[in-house]
């Protein structure tokens, strides 16, 4: 933290573009904070049908309302209104994903690129047994809890699943552990390929390009706000992951790290002692990278109606409502300016930090 | 050489089968999926028996057709508490209530017997006798505890003739569900082996032969229908591809010129701005400013204008596609232009420093000179696997860019499909998109080895 805090400083004092940046970011963020106590005329899915598509900055068309400073879209609906609240959705929804996006991309690709593909040991018998003891793992902590809630089933029937699920797997690992034991080619311990597992998954996930990817999967999950966002977290930490193996790898080979590893130390406290200050950099470059990318998505994936309901306000949907009538610029200048800029922010910030941090190391 | 493409092409292929499988899978899993369309039109006449049958009769042979009236893989577990043949039960609603009441009472079997009575006790009763037992016959359709179902059999019982009672047997059933009720029974697991006959095998053996089956939507079979999208996207692809390239190629060498510290300071942060505009929000500007009345109406706006046939020569047709894919490529080549422009500069400048580049100006060669046929050679190795990097990307903008101009290609019938539910579709979609990736890849390669000896007899 004190290292982020570091960077910031240092990048205030010199990069003017960067200054410019954190302060339409924080400002941003205040704004969609604020919004329940501003004083808007009007609320972003209230229906105008008097003063449909009227330009910004125009009078009033019917004598008794407020202005509608930004103009309305074909449904009356408040542009000003929409495009604050629109920033707040966008917020709402890719901060939480990308923040754990990170950290399941964080916690991988360290453990990947700390351990390689020939240092993490298990025995034969523990590994084949966890994989036996994920059968009734799935049986009895997914499947069984699925069809109960779909039935409606009552909370105990859910806690004897609970205990069902916890019980049953552990007592079949710790048996079979012993019972593979006794097996001369199974007692043996082997190197696990940590590395080449998350390469290999990397690998099939981004074989499809993620906008299809997330398209597809967006058909066959209910179209909710829980589900997409559990869609956008499965498909965003792979760029994370990435950048963590690779600065692992290279921290590893750091004399200081060395050092510490021939100090004796143990593996997780050389992880989040001496590795983890040192990767916080770079995650911090590709969250607001990937922050950028996943606003980029999500308001395609309004503008395209796909995966987000309809009353979801958003700047995506704002910019759909021109296909009906292009003579409406404010519709897509408005909030693809907002969409832009707060992109361009995230993209400025990150780049600054990526070559604070390049200059950093030579 | 043909041993390493060989070697690619086995490393692929369980990549694309386990992506297939995993969206094929998921997509048989979720509630609701098949052919729900078809059930949803049957609701409205649900209630006129007559219809009622004959539209479970069609339904039934529309899912035998379409093969979706077998298992969906080779084994699966359930819990005891479900009736083995629950897949085999239609319409989903009924499959629902006995899938209901067998996990509500525990016991498949009598669940099964009750739903069977309950089935044929429906089937025979006129329309005079069903009405007075209307209500009690949806109590057991909704009911929740046992209370209730004991309540409603007992009022059927009395309203109606001893005889249809007799026939259906639904209060010994009823009394038997009843009676023989467990609580737990779901806590065990039970598995069931299907063999060979079942969906993703037959879905599995029609891919290697190169069917990717029929789609939802109009029953035709889905390589037709992606055999007609395809034409569009590709040319799309390959021509803003192609102007996207030497576009980037042109302004990294003005940019890496010794005077060309004018065109850094102009492109590259324009060139980061246009980064930052989403393709979508570009696209809908550019159609605006340059498609509409309302400003300047330099092109037209939508879809692929209309086919006139005979009378044209190809000319008149090349210009007309044209006139309408001209918008589309522009778009895609102002959206991808900033990321190839900065990886061919990287590279460009990267080559620039060099030692021989500095010979070659010693020389006196011209700047011309030393830049096209000193620099570029070297510095378009790396550009290959960027150009292969950056087809996923092009893919993505093709899906938006066809939706907002409505052409008629693969990226636009995903959207479709996708809004429809049109499963196998979709699943095919995937599959061509992922071989396009592949073959991109494999090309990569191939252009890698041949520009580049070493990689060459590493490889082999």
């Amino acid at each position: 933290m004190k290292n982020l805090w570091q960077i910031a400083r240092a990048l205030w004092q010199t990069a003017p573009a960067f200054r410019l940046a954190l302060l339409y970011l924080v400002l941003l963020g205040m704004v969609a904070l604020a919004l329940p106590w501003l004083p808007l005329a009007y609320t972003p899915n209230e229906l105008d049908l008097d003063q449909i598509y009227q330009a910004p900055f125009g009078g009033s068309a019917v004598a008794d309302k407020p202005r509608h400073w930004l103009g309305t879209d074909g449904l009356g609906r408040d542009v000003l209104a929409n495009m604050l609240y629109g920033a707040r959705t966008a917020f709402a929804i890719s901060l939480p994903v990308m923040a754990l996006a990170s950290l399941i991309g964080l916690a991988l690709g360290a453990t990947a690129g700390l351990y390689g593909n020939r240092r993490l040991y298990l025995s034969r018998a523990r590994l084949l047994a966890l994989l036996l003891g994920l059968l009734p793992f799935m049986y009895y902590g997914v499947y069984l809890p699925t069809i109960l809630s779909s039935q409606g089933g009552a909370s105990s029937d859910f806690l004897m699943t609970g205990i069902a699920a916890i019980g049953l797997t552990l007592l079949l690992v710790a048996g079979l552990t012993l019972l593979f034991k006794q097996l001369p080619f199974l007692k043996k311990k082997a190197p696990f390929p940590v590395d080449e597992l998350l390469l290999r998954l990397i690998e099939v996930q981004t074989s499809i390009p993620r906008l299809v990817l997330i398209l597809v999967l967006a058909a066959i999950a209910p179209p909710t706000l829980l589900a997409l966002s559990v869609l956008l977290v499965l498909t965003f930490w792979t760029g994370t992951a990435r950048l963590a193996r690779a600065e692992m790898l290279r921290i590893r080979e750091l004399p200081f790290f060395e050092a510490a590893t021939s100090l004796g130390y143990t593996q997780k406290r050389l992880l989040v002692r001496h590795a983890l200050p040192h990767l916080l950099g770079p995650i911090l470059v590709a969250f607001s990278f990937g922050l950028a990318g996943l606003l980029m998505l999500e308001s395609t994936l309004s503008f395209l109606n796909i995966g987000v309901s309809t009353d979801l306000v958003s700047w995506g949907r704002m910019i759909a409502g021109i296909r009906t009538n292009t003579a409406a610029w404010w519709l897509v200048a408005i909030p693809g300016v907002m969409l832009s800029l707060t992109v361009l922010a995230l993209q400025t910030f990150s780049y600054y930090v990526l070559q604070f941090l390049q200059l950093k190391q030579h | 050489m043909a041993n390493f493409v060989l070697r690619r092409l086995l490393v692929a292929i369980p990549t694309l089968w386990l992506i297939a499988s995993a969206i094929f899978l998921l997509s048989k899993l979720m509630p609701g999926a098949f052919g729900s369309a078809h059930l949803a039109q049957q609701e409205a006449g649900y209630y006129s028996r007559s219809d009622a049958a004959s539209h479970d009769h069609s339904y039934r042979q529309f899912l035998k057709s379409t093969g979706q009236d077998l298992p969906l893989f080779y084994f699966s577990v359930s819990s005891a508490a479900l009736p083995d043949t629950l897949y085999r039960v239609f319409p989903e609603r009924d499959r629902a209530f006995l899938q209901k009441i067998s996990w509500q009472y525990g016991n498949p079997d009598a669940a099964a017997r009750f739903f069977r009575s309950l089935k044929t006790l429906e089937a025979s009763l006129t329309e005079t006798e069903r009405q007075p037992i209307q209500a009690h016959l949806y109590t057991i359709y909704s009911h929740r505890n046992a209370s209730e179902l004991e309540e409603a059999t007992a009022c059927i019982a009395a309203l109606l003739p001893a005889d249809r009672l007799k026939h259906s047997q639904i209060l010994e059933n009823s009394a038997l569900l009843l009676a023989n009720s467990s609580g737990y029974t779901f806590l065990s697991p039970s598995m069931q082996w299907h063999g060979s006959q079942n969906q993703y095998h037959h879905w599995l053996v029609g891919l290697a032969k190169g069917s990717l089956g029929t789609s939802l939507r109009d029953g035709r079979p889905v390589s037709t229908v992606l055999a007609e999208a395809i034409g569009n996207t590709w040319w799309l692809l390959l021509i803003s591809v192609c102007f996207a390239t030497m576009l980037a190629m042109e302004l990294a060498l003005l940019m890496v010129r010794r005077s060309g510290r004018i065109w850094r300071s102009m492109l590259l942060p324009s060139l980061f701005l246009l980064d930052s505009i989403p393709l979508f929000v570009l696209a809908m500007l550019l159609l605006v400013l340059l498609a509409s009345p309302a400003f300047v109406q330099l092109f037209p706006v939508y879809g692929m204008g209309y086919y006139s046939g005979y009378d044209q020569s190809w000319v008149q047709q090349l210009s007309q596609w044209l006139q309408f894919m001209a918008l589309p490529m522009i778009c895609l080549v102002l959206a991808n232009l900033p990321y190839l422009t900065n990886q061919f500069y990287q590279s460009v400048s990267a080559v620039a420093g060099q030692d021989y580049i500095r010979t070659a100006r010693a020389k006196g060669l011209s700047e011309q000179r030393v830049i096209r046929s000193h620099m570029l050679r070297n510095a378009l190795l790396p550009v290959i696997t960027h150009l292969s990097d950056f087809l996923p990307a092009l893919v993505a903008g093709a899906v938006i860019i066809e939706t907002i101009f409505a052409i008629p290609g693969v990226g636009r019938l995903l959207i479709d499909a996708v809004l429809a539910r049109d499963y196998p579709v979709i699943v095919g979609i995937v599959v061509i998109v992922a071989i396009f990736r592949l073959l991109s890849h494999l090309l990569s390669d191939l252009l890698y080895a041949l520009a580049d000896p070493r990689i060459r007899t590493h490889a082999s």
